[in-house]
């Protein structure tokens, strides 16, 4: 399709709800695409021909006939332990509380060891925050133990040395540098939130006068605290608290998705989100955004700006509320009219800020505003000071004193280099040769330094010429500390030792500086005993809990004076900025979902997690508003060249609804030039590298960008058109109001509330096409268990945590960009997110077509997005089951829909027959080829190292599937097991074998940082959770008109749009397309009608 | 016409027929017989390191079998002892015995003593020892008279038919939880006497305990 034709066709009446825009434009290439059962190539024998096929395979049975070598069961052995360790059992998993150090903070995680070796992450319950969830990453930074292509090596100059080598030699180093006083001595570090780190850096300080501390991240989240310290005038950091929140504001502040704890906020988020009955209380969220993120995907009302002129409204909000809700002396006429110019720099629906601003207002002290990392200091500083008008200071947001000290910057230690200051460059982490700003050349600049000793996960391209490699220990592997956003102080507890040796940053800092016992233990116990003290119990208890209970930072209990001067400071000194427009782009960087700043990179499970907006995997893409594309004449995987500032970048383009027009959104963390086997895939660097575009430290937007279409294309995997929608009630949403009136409207919506029933018995009652399994064998059906599960799209905001979690959990591995690209990805759970826009009604009735035009394009830029995980629905009748010539796939006694891996012989049938294409299908033997010949046969071994490594991080509670055989979810059929066992084992010679509610958590459900997924027991003795959620009138089955009965349910969603807004329909978007073909579900119905449920 | 085919061609499709479903035969009975554990695994019984006799120690001197293998109440391994283990009562009784050096010397160094495994499931069956010996499920039943063993053989095919034909019908092996370590221990002295009290209380216990009949393919793969 080509983007003239994509943006002047006019959708297909009443069809409003898309997956891609391929889907909208309704090409006949899409509708061959969809009517497939499996996408292009996926029968095709790829680049093997059947002749070969024949080949290879006569030659393997012929081999086979010698010796029958493989009747012979090898000879095995059995090694137990010479002197048995205390308290250990074999086989039994035990779990110890650690946590993920992350840039200034901490998630609490309870990890799961399994002989030994860390196999899973969870949240820790326990923590003061309840974190039971996780994000995404801290499930994939289980992988990162487990990287074959990770450090091993102590290097001087390049060449390997020995662990005892190295580190006398690093001693050596300390000791003249400790003489010098640490003259010429320059530190680059990463933020961090240990305290040990803290006192080491202090007492580097101490010990070397003449050193200097610099810290960089490419993508910090100080700017909060910078605005707090600013207008305060004391080092304060605000802390939100989202769950007093009625009303949020959020100035491009994604804090569901790319802002640091994001698990915690969502958490506390969602918690606003859930409805039950009618009169329960729901947050609103406003969101002003240039990009589409995932905060913007789950608001009410979503304001779509420049990423740039979030600036104006923040300021527009202001001028509103200091005229409208309470007068400010220091907002002299002449101040505010600084501050109305500066809301005057962009063209936004001014309504739309005074609507939003009135809800604010009118819920003072109970609604909170946030910027976001990308807005520079004046826009925190505005948020700051909305906060203080609308009274949410001290209660939504808390001040904190900020724990962290100031440093150098990355451009300071530039110009120290470039002076030639610098004799010892301590590089500890990160990688500045990557994601350092273009402008300071860093690859070239940190060679000025006479000796560079860097300690590095990786070797990558920070590596190239320093004089000492240090290999750097997982946080699973060594000792740490960390505070988490409450300020608990939380114990980063090692589950292994370290796999090829290597030392932490605490322990490099510590052998430097000569600073006595340096084994990270001992620092962060003698950081322990120091700060807190209490002796061996203490600690035990500090590391058996993994926080410090009572530790969390308190609140500074009155906003000593907020300094309104400082406000307007930081205002007067903002440099104006002109509004993106054609042939003057903005290019936006973002952290990216997976890949953070390229820290995840060479992480095969975030590789192929779909971006939770553009469901994109293998690759970043430049993200262009549909208006633009057109502007420049370019669709979907035309690669365009990026230019600013004398630079230039180049990358595939990607329409992304919902983003602002003249912007482009670029992710960081692709393109690594040096990377391992993940990042350069089948020899291809993965993405493309949009640090070069980049200005200096700190910024996150970059104007007067041109495009250019070089006439290249590339191909971009993305899932999202998978699997259509086609104007279904899959996601069936109302807004708060109707659910009020009409609480059960899920269950007026979808064929089956109209007669649609797909079959009916002789008496004429809907039945299902597919035998029912306890029907025919009454005897099979379980009496104790039935499992069921329910998911609330009302709490799931799309985060994707759950299909990290899956793929951990159950060994599903990963295919590779060529394989996404055929539809054959292997996540047993995947989130389909579905946009909701259209005509409007009116414009359909004016028939002026430049309204029309104007009308629709609005409409498809500022979609309605809804996120719903889809996994096997555990049907009863399961339509699978019955089309498996083998019986492969089966049910058992408690409403499993379980996979038989043996029987398969990998027909698809069942697949061909899902309703919901869940299943799926191993084309390749993905577990033991190598990771850069996944596709070949079976000459193709994986190397031992690899093969070693990527075993580690198995699940052993489950199977590891083989080429040819199906899969799919099993509702974490080994922890409903584990869990049945451990029921019996206690109750011996009892009947007392019901598991409690509660003692199964699926993967997904324990990862959901949100709470939306529920699993139980629907028969039980007593009250369940999954229960509970099964009789809220909002749940309903997705195709239920098929009358499959499947064992997943849904919750339906609950918008709460505010009816003053411009922006305000009176139906969620998805329920009007609905209401077009199928009645309205909310008007009236006749009384017979309200009979059939 | 002269003939083509000879005249003893005529018997030949039916001696074909006779000879095809002989050999056909032969071969499902071959194949049931000697490829499966019955005839692979059944009498397994490798050389160990160290000449161990369960006789004497289960047998003789009554040692209860959890004493060295702990952990089969409480995970899904029944653990091979530690040298440290041996050493609690080697280190009074037989202190110089040579065919005890290997142990000996495993716990000085912390080498550990390598055995060889007799029992082996393939790897996408979860068996869990816990909930069989919490649950009135005998050693005796899948091991065998390991108490009257010298040198531990392999003593039941444990192929999958195995497991089944207990699974459709657990009252069958059920005993008295305070009885799964007694593996002489039987209901009555005489044979048949016990075989019936078996089924009789066999059937209470499975019921009292509520002990399922698990013959779902979820019960042991994954």
């Amino acid at each position: 399709m080509s983007a003239e034709a994509s943006a002047e066709r006019t959708p297909a009446a009443g069809r409003r709800y898309w997956r891609g825009l391929e889907e909208l434009d309704d090409s006949p290439e899409f509708r061959r695409y969809l009517e497939r059962e499996f996408p292009e190539g996926a029968a095709t024998g790829d680049s093997v021909s059947r002749r070969d096929f024949v080949r290879l395979m006569s030659a393997s049975f012929l081999l086979a006939g010698f010796g029958l070598t493989g009747c012979r069961r090898p000879v095995e052995t059995i090694v137990p332990f010479s002197r048995l360790p205390e308290g250990y059992v074999h086989g039994r998993e035990q779990y110890f509380a650690t946590a993920m150090p992350v840039r200034r903070g901490a998630l609490p995680l309870l990890a799961k060891s399994a002989d030994g070796r860390p196999v899973k992450l969870e949240g820790n319950g326990e923590h003061p925050l309840a974190t039971k969830g996780t994000d995404a990453f801290a499930q994939a930074a289980l992988l990162d133990l487990y990287d074959p292509d990770r450090s091993r090596k102590y290097l001087r100059n390049g060449t390997p040395v020995t662990e005892p080598e190295a580190l006398s030699a690093l001693d050596r180093l300390g000791g003249e540098l400790t003489q010098r006083q640490g003259e010429g001595v320059r530190i680059l570090a990463r933020h961090s939130g240990s305290p040990t780190r803290q006192r080491l850096r202090a007492e580097l300080e101490r010990r070397w006068p003449q050193a200097k501390w610099h810290e960089y991240e490419p993508v910090g989240f100080d700017r909060p605290a910078a605005a707090a310290a600013a207008v305060f005038g004391t080092p304060l950091v605000p802390r939100y608290r989202w769950e007093r929140a009625e009303r949020i504001l959020s100035l491009d502040c994604d804090f569901l998705g790319d802002e640091e704890n994001a698990a915690l906020n969502i958490k506390q988020f969602a918690g606003g989100r859930s409805v039950a009955q009618p009169g329960d209380s729901m947050n609103r969220l406003y969101a002003v955004e240039g990009l589409m993120t995932l905060t913007g995907s789950n608001a009410d009302h979503r304001l779509r700006v420049p990423t740039g002129s979030v600036r104006a409204v923040a300021a527009a909000l202001l001028v509103e509320a200091l005229e409208r809700i309470v007068s400010v002396q220091a907002a002299s006429p002449d101040r505010i009219a600084s501050l109305r110019r500066l809301a005057e720099q962009a063209a936004f629906d001014t309504a739309w800020v005074a609507e939003a601003l009135g809800d604010l207002a009118a819920h003072r002290g109970r609604s909170l505003v946030v910027a976001g990392y990308r807005q520079p200091l004046e826009v925190h500083v505005l948020a700051l000071a909305l906060n203080q008008v609308l009274e949410n200071v001290g209660k939504t947001v808390e001040l904190v004193p900020d724990e962290q000290r100031p440093a150098g910057t990355i451009s300071e230690l530039k110009n120290e280099l470039d002076a030639g200051a610098v004799d010892t460059l301590v590089i500890l982490g990160g990688n500045p040769g990557y994601d350092a700003p273009a402008g300071l050349d860093w690859q070239a600049t940190q060679r000025r330094a006479k000796r560079i000793v860097r300690l590095g996960y990786h070797e990558d391209e920070t590596s190239g010429d320093v004089a000492w490699h240090v290999p750097q220990t997982h946080f699973l592997e060594s000792w740490g500390d960390a505070r988490t956003p409450d300020g608990t102080r939380v114990s980063v507890q090692p589950l292994i030792q370290p796999l090829f040796g290597g030392l932490s940053e605490l322990e490099v800092i510590a052998r430097l500086i000569q600073a006595g016992k340096a084994d990270a233990h001992s620092l962060v116990r003698a950081t322990f005993d120091a700060e807190v003290g209490g002796g061996e119990e203490a600690w035990k208890r500090f590391v058996h809990d993994g926080f410090l209970a009572g530790s969390a930072s308190e609140p500074v209990a009155d906003p000593l004076g907020f300094r309104w001067g400082q406000v307007f400071g930081e205002i007067s000194s903002a440099a104006s900025q002109a509004a993106p427009g054609s042939g003057a782009l903005e290019a936006v960087f973002y952290r990216d979902a997976k890949m953070d700043d390229g820290r995840f990179n060479n992480n095969g499970w975030m590789q192929e997690l779909p971006d939770p907006v553009t469901k994109l995997t293998w690759d970043n893409a430049a993200l262009l508003s549909r208006l633009t594309a057109r502007e420049l004449g370019v669709e979907n995987g035309d690669v365009v060249t990026l230019e600013a500032n004398g630079r230039s970048i180049t990358g595939p383009v990607l329409v992304q609804p919902g983003l602002a027009d003249h912007t482009v959104g670029l992710a960081f963390g692709y393109g690594r030039s040096r990377t391992g086997r993940i990042g350069a895939f089948d020899g291809q660097t993965v993405g493309f590298d949009v640090n070069p575009l980049r200005p200096g430290e700190g910024g996150f937007t970059v104007a007067g960008v041109t495009a250019a279409k070089n006439g290249e294309r590339q191909v971009l995997a993305t899932t999202q058109a998978h699997w259509s929608m086609e104007g279904r009630a899959i996601v069936r949403e109302a807004n708060l109001e109707q659910f009020e009136a009409k609480p059960d409207f899920a269950a007026h919506m979808g064929l089956e509330s109209h007669g649609g029933h797909l079959m009916h018995d002789e008496e004429g009652n809907p039945a299902p096409l597919y035998p029912h399994p306890y029907e025919e064998r009454p005897s099979l059906e379980s009496e104790t268990h039935q499992w069921g599960m329910a998911i609330d799209l009302n709490r799931c905001v799309g985060c994707s945590a759950c299909v990290v979690a899956c793929q951990s959990e159950n060994n599903v591995p990963i295919v590779g960009k060529e394989q996404v690209a055929m539809s054959r990805e292997m996540h047993w759970l995947r989130i389909d997110r579905y946009y909701a826009g259209g005509t409007d009604a009116r414009a359909g009735l004016s028939g002026l077509e430049s309204d029309e035009d104007y009308q629709r394009q609005a409409w498809i830029d500022d979609p309605q997005v809804v996120s719903q995980p889809m996994l096997c629905q555990h049907c009863e009748s399961a339509p699978c089951e019955s089309v498996c010539p083998v019986n492969a796939t089966v049910h058992d006694h408690e409403g499993l829909n379980v996979m038989v891996y043996n029987r398969c012989v990998g027909t698809r049938y069942c697949s061909n027959n899902c309703a919901w294409k869940v299943r799926r299908f191993n084309f390749f033997d993905y577990n033991k080829r190598p990771l850069e010949r996944l596709y070949e046969g079976p000459l193709a071994e994986r190397p031992a190292d690899e093969l070693e490594l990527t075993s580690m991080v198995k699940n052993p509670d489950v199977s590891v599937r083989m080429r040819g055989v199906m899969e799919k979810c099993t509702f974490c059929v080994q922890r409903i097991e584990t869990a049945k066992i451990r029921q019996k084992v206690a109750a011996r010679d009892s009947g007392d074998i019901e598991v409690p509610d509660g003692a199964i958590q699926t993967a997904c459900e324990q990862a959901c940082p949100a709470d939306a997924i529920v699993f139980g027991n629907l028969l039980g003795s007593t009250e369940s959770r999954v229960k509970r959620q099964k009789a809220n009138p909002r749940n309903y089955a997705v195709l239920g008109f098929l009358d499959t009965k499947p064992r997943t349910t849904y919750l339906a969603k609950v918008r709460n749009p505010n009816r003053k807004m411009p922006d305000y329909h009176e139906l969620p978007l998805s329920t009007m397309e609905y209401s077009e073909n199928m009645g309205n579900p909310f008007q009236d119905q006749p009384a017979g009608e309200g009979g059939h449920h | 016409m002269s003939d083509i085919f000879p005249k003893w061609t005529n018997r030949l499709p039916l001696q074909l027929i006779v000879a095809g479903s002989l050999l056909g035969l032969a071969v499902v009975a071959g194949v049931t017989y000697y490829f499966t554990p019955k005839f692979t695994r059944v009498g397994y019984q490798p050389a160990q390191p160290v000449p161990f006799s369960h006789a004497v120690h289960a047998g003789q001197l009554g040692l209860d079998c959890r004493y060295c293998h702990h952990g089969v109440e409480k995970s899904w391994y029944s653990n091979v002892p530690s040298a440290s283990v041996c050493m609690n009562c080697h280190n009074q009784v037989l202190r110089e015995d040579p065919r005890l050096a290997p142990v000996r010397e495993s716990f000085e160094s912390g080498k550990p003593l390598a055995w060889i495994q007799v029992h082996k499931l393939p790897d996408y069956v979860y068996f869990n020892h816990a909930v069989h010996v919490n649950r009135g499920v005998s050693c005796v039943e899948c091991h065998g008279s390991i108490h009257e063993m010298d040198e531990v053989y392999h003593a039941k095919p444990l192929s999958m038919a195995f497991c089944l034909s207990c699974h459709r019908n657990p009252a069958e092996k059920l005993r008295p939880l305070e009885r799964v370590t007694d593996l002489d221990w039987t209901w009555s002295e005489d044979k048949a006497e016990s075989r019936r009290q078996q089924r009789l209380e066999g059937a209470k216990l499975a019921h009292n305990w509520k002990v399922e009949s698990l013959v779902n393919c979820s019960a042991c793969h994954r």
